[in-house]
């Protein structure tokens, strides 16, 4: 069957098939990324935290910029190559805007990693420290989690006696670490007392497992077993007996509504409870004898006595020394606790300088020092160039974030000014896309640091898991980024297989080429927005 | 639309033209928000920063889509249709608007205005 419109126009609409479907798709592409832009606005305007101000690195994003810019013209002159039949340029054209494509997804996921790799964490008086943790060790080996990978040295750890699982919520890989870690110290988990349970009504209660058993999953889903049969029965007869509760009292009632008698209506849990049996809702194992166990931050609620997993199983036992430790510091951020130092009346100055960070560490002491000077120095460079204004107060002043971040190229300026290093071309530039040189500014710049537990606040990588920042950064250049890679499939699609088209019928190829140049120019467009919203206000 | 070839051939050199437009839009935004002798308004970021940026970009996305999307001379059915899209971010930029200058939250309501 013959496909109308692919080529010429509907008299109604003046559009072939295909043109009228993009703009559609167009049109409903508009509405969401509007939305995001929407929420954008939304939540930086109700931000209750120092929105990040250009806090993305510019240099990729505008290269970036210009590739999309330039796959755009390229991908017009596709079009008018094959308008004019003429397929050598067509390639050519096309070739240039699928490598753009390319270019710009390679420069994404030099970004994305980056942001993946970099450290966050907010203490508890609301001071950001940023950088790298360090990794585990063990002698000189580094410990590797169950996929081979280094372990970040940001796990808890718990002098362990005692675990209490929740039968019905025990995460099995989570069992399995547990006795892995216990082998490993040369211990043993057992189960703490016999677990007795009536299994059938009216019979006398049997063990199910004797004290002493070592846990295993398998041990743990016998139990659960029971109890799972165990609340089902009891459901039915609770439901049983208050359904005849029900009857009863509605016999005794006659034409009283069920809301008048509800409060006479009770189970007689006397007569109920021969009929029940036991459920085994949790089930206590000792660890003999106690050993340290490491959990992940993200896994466990720390506490000094009994912590607690996500799967709800109980640790009881002494939380030990526990620290996040950053092999490298590249910044200091006051900002968040001059917001809430504010709220409260203090003196920002005040307050950065009684944080727990200025207090305990020399070297963050040793940079604000030098920060406030540096601000003090750019305070009085505004006053020349820019003088007072009406109100007789300086015209321009220092950002908050001028004033209160101590950013990497900061510490790397203070560092360069002391003498202690000069970076090539090279260093500088690759400083651009990966962020902080660590191997060539060394230590002195960028020194380790370690952060009691209990002086952690929230921690996370620049991930959308810090704030609502990076979470529409993520979402919203993840999106774009899935639309580069589409478009780009499309318009290779007709690079590589569009010859034998070209040659039956090429107005048609036009026609379909014009329309995966639509839908670029419309990700190219989308760009535009994004790159001075996220990476320039 | 251009269709005719040389049409097209005259086309090509707008859409360089408007290539080079948008590189240099690109490094006037870039410029303004980094080298502090050209920012605009105060110093750092501020309204007139955005106020600029945005219709920069405003600027280089209306040219895309005029130019490089043929917006310019295309046919009424496709004006109603992405006119359509548009009309509803901007009701969404409105309800945006309404939810951050919310009257409960405006002071004069509390003082009794």
């Amino acid at each position: 069957m013959e496909i109308p419109y692919v080529v010429t126009p509907r008299k109604d609409t003046g559009l072939f098939n295909s043109k009228i479907a993009i703009w559609l798709f167009l049109a409903s592409e508009v509405m969401l990324f509007g939305g995001f832009f929407s929420a954008y606005v939304f939540l930086r305007l109700g931000a209750d935290y120092p929105w990040p101000e250009r806090t993305l690195p510019v240099l990729p994003g505008l290269i970036n910029t210009f590739v999309l810019i330039g796959s755009s013209v390229t991908v017009v002159f596709a079009w008018a190559s094959l308008k004019l039949r003429n397929w050598r340029n067509f390639q050519i054209y096309m070739g240039i805007t699928v490598f753009c494509a390319v270019i710009f997804m390679v420069f994404k996921g030099i970004e994305y990693n980056v942001k993946f790799q970099h450290q966050a964490l907010r203490l508890k008086d609301y001071t950001v420290i940023e950088g790298h943790l360090g990794y585990e060790k063990e002698g000189e080996e580094y410990v590797l989690d169950h996929n081979d990978k280094k372990i970040e040295e940001n796990l808890i750890f718990i002098e362990t006696s005692k675990l209490t699982f929740n039968t019905v919520r025990f995460h099995k890989p989570w069992v399995d670490e547990l006795l892995t870690q216990a082998e490993h110290h040369k211990s043993k988990i057992v189960l703490a007392a016999d677990v007795t349970a009536i299994t059938e009504e009216g019979k006398p209660s049997t063990v199910i497992a004797k004290a002493g058993e070592q846990l295993s999953n398998m041990l743990l889903e016998k139990i659960q077993k029971e109890h799972l049969a165990a609340r089902s029965h009891n459901g039915g007869e609770r439901t049983e007996a208050l359904r005849g509760e029900w009857v009863k009292a509605k016999a005794e009632n006659p034409g009283k509504k069920g809301w008048q008698i509800a409060s006479t209506v009770n189970i007689d849990v006397a007569a109920l409870t021969p009929k029940l049996l036991t459920e085994i809702s949790s089930v206590a194992f000792n660890v003999e004898p106690p050993v340290r166990f490491d959990f992940y931050p993200r896994d466990v609620k720390e506490a000094d006595g009994q912590s607690r997993l996500r799967d709800d199983t109980v640790i009881d036992g002494k939380l030990l020394e526990s620290p996040m430790v950053f092999h490298h510091v590249d910044a200091i951020d006051f900002q968040h606790l001059v917001m809430k130092a504010k709220v409260k009346g203090i003196d920002p100055i005040v307050a950065i300088e009684s944080s727990w960070l200025i207090k305990n560490s020399p070297f963050a002491k040793e940079a604000w020092e030098w920060h406030k000077g540096e601000v003090a120095k750019l305070e009085k460079e505004l006053l020349d160039g820019y003088g007072l204004g009406k109100d007789n107060k300086p015209k321009r002043v220092p950002t908050h974030k001028e004033m209160y971040r101590i950013g990497w190229k900061d510490l790397g300026k203070k560092a360069e000014s002391e003498g202690n290093v000069k970076l090539s071309f090279m260093d500088t530039t690759k400083e651009e896309f990966f962020g902080p040189n660590y191997d060539a500014r060394g230590d002195e710049t960028f020194p380790g640091f370690s952060v009691p537990r209990e002086q952690v606040g929230f921690a996370a990588k620049f991930t959308p898991a810090w704030n609502t920042y990076y979470a529409l950064y993520f979402t919203m250049t993840g999106l774009h980024g899935l639309h580069v890679v589409g478009g780009a499939l499309v318009l290779a699609y007709y690079l590589f297989f569009g010859r034998k088209m070209y040659l039956e019928n090429p107005e048609w190829l036009a026609n379909r080429v014009e329309i995966g140049g639509l839908f670029w120019h419309f990700v190219d467009l989308v760009w535009i927005f994004v790159f001075p919203i996220f990476y320039l206000m | 639309m251009a269709d005719t070839p040389e049409a097209i051939k005259k086309s090509v050199r707008t859409y360089l033209f408007v290539g080079g437009i948008l590189f240099l839009g690109t490094i006037i935004t870039v410029l303004v928000a980094t080298v502090p002798a050209l920012d605009v308004g105060g110093h750092g970021f501020d309204a007139w920063d955005c106020v600029l940026g945005l219709t920069i970009a405003t600027i280089k996305a209306s040219l895309v889509a005029f130019i490089f999307m043929h917006l310019n001379h295309e046919k009424k059915a496709v004006y109603w249709l992405f006119g359509s899209g548009l009309c509803m971010v901007c009701s969404l930029g409105f309800l945006t608007a309404l939810a951050i200058f919310d009257p409960i939250k405006d002071i004069f309501f509390y003082s009794g205005r």
